[in-house]
């Protein structure tokens, strides 16, 4: 009896640790005849649920002969690198997968990934329409294929954006070079440009944000860097190409930078918020000039709140300013790419092939309107042009459940066709102001001002983790005062940086950018 | 049969015989057991990757080429090696000395408190920030720090200063870190103490009361004594811990203005390791981190057990 009992209790604690050893068994698949494909996406709306299992897509595809198993990456692009990156270590990468360039270039260096050169042909209608040759060298190591880039993003999609409102207030003229930008910048913050009587606005918003080609203090300075002729990482130019803080014009901008800083006409919290801390404050009014995207400036959504706050107020796109030799620039325009991967694993478990059908079932009519709008009828009913509009209530693709119905809109949507730009960004009233407004217009307007040519520039090499750091730890202490910005402390940084292997960064870049051809 | 053998056999016997006895109390200790054998033992054999070039599962562990020491000697040859053991230790020493002084204090005035309903309202505000993540404790630390429109700059603000960015600033950023820990902390850290305090003979105290021992000497002579090996051994236990300086704390409160005085070992693993992809690396540290630990350990035991009598082992 006591025998018994002991067996039954080590039994049970053998029951309960047996899923450690079960973990990650991914070769464990039912005998259905189906091709399995784990798949990890880059959710629509991370803010609503996951794709639901009774997405009727499932099904087509369970027709096709594919058992699809869909998981959202997290919201972050740091997170999602980490997640991929981990993944790729304990080899649990999922068969298809979204990845960022710079994760894909060390998968496709550690053979993680599956050589793709030949499997475009399985997808004429998809390759037709984003697979050009540009997109095919993003993804190119030594004439070979090791991914699928796709759009992710509309091109020059930000702008540099102005509370006109302030300006009316105040009678000032939307500036035009960077001191009249600066004396605007003073006005909003000592001047009360919004009346209420305290002294609780600043003249510019911004926060950190990097990315492969933007580098720190990043995106969202873009407009005073162009200005200086430094916007974006890289000088791309055939005859000044390098690293654009090697350039003697990039301390002039530091210089720039200083003297907002100092002067206190940029929101101070600047350094410390994240995103939404920053989308917050210009919809709570806090400053009238940022670098800002079009949708999250002006879609219906996310412009009610500053419209409750401010029905007066007015957020109008204008040119960046003339900097001192007479350039402008809002900023590098890049085509905004992301890879989608193959892994090695899942082409040598024969599942490329079935790949490619479901990736080219989405660009094809059905799979195209299911992803990007879900069921006609139910999630969207065409209008008179043949643009999807919502259904009314929460089963419209707008709706919060709707939206969990396309949640895999980006893998469908090629960014620039006009009926996928007038369903998303629709003429709309503001409930509190009355005004007419639309995101659509205030992306023309955007894509209307100018910027720096940049092809290539978000595939050029990255730079290793101590240097980066060095990079961003030390404009960021010229930027609090940590060190002095004098012409030879500068200089002493820039040596130190070139020591960390900034020099040899730079060979790498222009041996790269010869390579494929994106010198201008 | 020496003396020292037939010891040694006695004890195996009367283990026997007293597992045999309470078979069912020490059954209790499988479940731990078996943890720590599946998540702190079995991955131990992992650890090798530190002396390879691993890429990836894929490729195998046992298959990656070895490298030697290359990944430790990358490590300790870093740009930043020594201002990452400079800024790890000066958070765990910080706290050690922050924290755990006030650990103490709350646990002893929780324990003299004589009013019930006062005592449990103190004891479950203190532990309530434990709770929270440091998620949530950034956005609480930047409306109270934020030099734009942070209560605490308010009030500096108010009263005539120049607001501080506490978040940005070199100077202030630590002890941004150190406090909020403490506050965050404090009352959990609170309860072993308490437990402790818990355990002292009562007689001890009405035995002091009638001798006309006051408050304070009652803490002195016997409080704190009765609670010695237990600060004794979370002192061991923290100082085994010296290189954990609080990874989920700095990450989120840390940016690149304050890197000189907030990269500490984990964050720069995370960076090189995790998002760099350089796992042998991220190894190689946090095996460099788990011996000087445990070095530490053994030699802050060995110098407790000679000067104080209190030790873990």
């Amino acid at each position: 009896m006591k025998t018994r009992t002991t067996l039954i209790i080590l039994l049970a604690l053998l029951t309960a640790i047996s899923p450690v050893f079960a973990g990650g068994s991914k070769e464990a698949k039912a005998d259905d005849g189906l091709t399995h494909i784990e798949m990890w996406y880059n959710a629509t709306q991370t803010e609503v649920g996951p794709l639901p299992n009774d997405w009727v897509g499932y099904d087509i595809l369970r027709d096709m002969g594919i058992e699809l198993d869909a998981s959202s990456l997290p919201s972050s692009t740091t997170d999602q690198d980490m997640k991929v990156q981990a993944a790729a270590a304990a080899n649990e990468l999922p068969d298809f997968f979204v990845a960022n360039r710079e994760v894909w270039v060390r998968l496709a260096n550690n053979g993680m990934l599956a050589d793709v050169t030949d499997l475009y042909e399985l997808m004429p209608e998809r390759t037709a329409i984003m697979f050009d040759q540009d997109a095919i060298n993003f993804t190119t190591i030594d004439g070979r294929s090791y991914g699928f880039a796709t759009p992710s993003i509309i091109t020059m999609n930000e702008g540099l954006v102005i509370r006109k409102d302030w300006l009316d207030n105040l009678g000032l003229e939307v500036p035009t070079t960077l001191d009249e930008l600066f004396d605007v910048m003073y006005a909003f913050t000592y001047n009360d440009p919004d009346g209420n009587g305290r002294n609780d606005t600043w003249g510019y918003g911004a926060f950190i944000e990097e990315t492969i080609y933007e580098s720190y203090p990043g995106r969202r300075f873009e407009p005073l860097m162009g200005a200086f002729g430094v916007d974006g990482t890289w000088d791309m130019s055939k005859d000044s190409f390098g690293l654009q803080i090697h350039k003697p014009e990039f301390y002039d901008y530091m210089v720039f930078m200083k003297k907002i800083i100092d002067a206190g006409v940029i929101d101070p919290n600047w350094m410390a918020y994240k995103k939404d801390d920053f989308r917050a404050a210009w919809k709570q009014g806090k400053f009238g000039i940022m670098r800002e995207q079009n949708a999250a400036l002006h879609a219906q959504n996310n412009y009610a709140p500053f419209d409750a706050n401010f029905p007066e107020g007015e957020w109008i796109v204008i040119e960046p300013p003339y900097g001192p030799t007479g350039l402008r620039s809002v900023g590098p325009a890049v085509r905004g790419l992301r890879i989608w991967c193959i892994s090695a694993d899942a082409a040598d478990a024969g599942k490329a092939e079935k790949i490619c059908e479901l990736f080219e079932w989405m660009a094809h009519d059905e799979g195209y309107f299911l992803c990007g709008w879900g069921q006609e009828g139910i999630n969207y009913v065409l209008d008179e042009n043949g643009i999807p509009v919502s259904t009314e209530g929460d089963i419209g693709f707008e709706g919060p459940i709707g939206q969990t119905y396309i949640q895999l809109r980006s893998m469908a949507f090629n960014y620039t066709s006009e009926t996928e730009l007038l369903s998303r960004y629709p003429v709309y009233t503001c409930e509190n102001s009355g005004k007419e407004m639309s995101a659509l217009w205030t992306l023309r307007d955007m894509q209307s001002k100018t910027w720096t040519p940049a092809n290539g520039m978000d595939s050029m090499p990255i730079p290793g983790n101590d240097l980066k750091t060095y990079y961003q730890q030390g404009l960021a202490e010229f930027f609090t005062g940590a060190r002095e910005l004098t012409p030879e402390n500068w200089q002493a940084f820039i040596d130190q940086l070139d020591k960390l292997g900034a020099t040899a960064w730079e060979q790498e870049g222009y041996d790269y950018a010869v390579a494929n051809s994106y010198l201008v | 049969m020496d003396g020292k053998n037939l010891r040694d056999k006695n004890y195996w016997g009367k283990l026997k015989k007293d597992v045999a006895r309470q078979k069912w109390i020490y059954m209790l200790i499988v479940l731990p057991l078996v943890y720590y054998f599946i998540f702190k033992y079995i991955p131990l054999w992992n650890a090798q990757i530190a002396f390879r070039n691993f890429k990836s599962v894929r490729y195998g562990i046992t298959t990656s080429p070895w490298v030697g020491m290359e990944n430790f000697y990358e490590f300790v040859t870093s740009h930043y090696f020594w201002s990452l053991i400079r800024n790890t230790l000066m958070y765990s020493v910080g706290k050690i000395i922050v924290s755990l002084p006030l650990s103490i204090i709350l646990a002893i005035a929780i324990y003299e408190c004589r009013h019930g309903a006062l005592r449990k309202v103190v004891q479950t505000l203190a532990y309530l920030p434990h709770f929270l993540s440091w998620v949530i404790m950034y956005g609480i630390l930047l409306s109270l720090f934020a030099p734009g429109d942070g209560i605490i700059n308010d009030l500096i603000k108010f009263f005539g200063g120049q607001p501080i960015d506490f978040l940005t600033n070199a100077k202030a950023f630590p002890w941004l870190v150190i406090f909020s820990d403490a506050w965050k902390e404090m009352g959990w850290s609170a309860i072993i103490f308490i437990a402790a305090l818990m355990g002292i003979d009562v007689s001890l105290f009405e035995a002091a009361m009638v001798e006309g021992a006051n408050s304070w000497q009652r803490v002195k002579y016997i409080t704190f004594p009765a609670i010695k090996p237990v600060i004794v051994t979370v002192l061991l236990l923290k100082i085994g811990t010296i290189f954990e300086a609080g990874f989920n704390q700095i990450f989120m409160l840390y940016s690149p203005a304050v890197y000189s005085v907030g990269d500490i070992i984990d964050t720069w693993v995370y960076r090189q390791g995790l998002l760099e992809g350089q796992f042998g690396l991220a190894t190689a540290a946090g095996l460099f981190k788990g011996l000087i630990g445990m070095l530490l350990l053994f030699l802050s035991n060995y110098l407790s057990k000679k000067y104080t009598e209190s030790s873990l082992f």
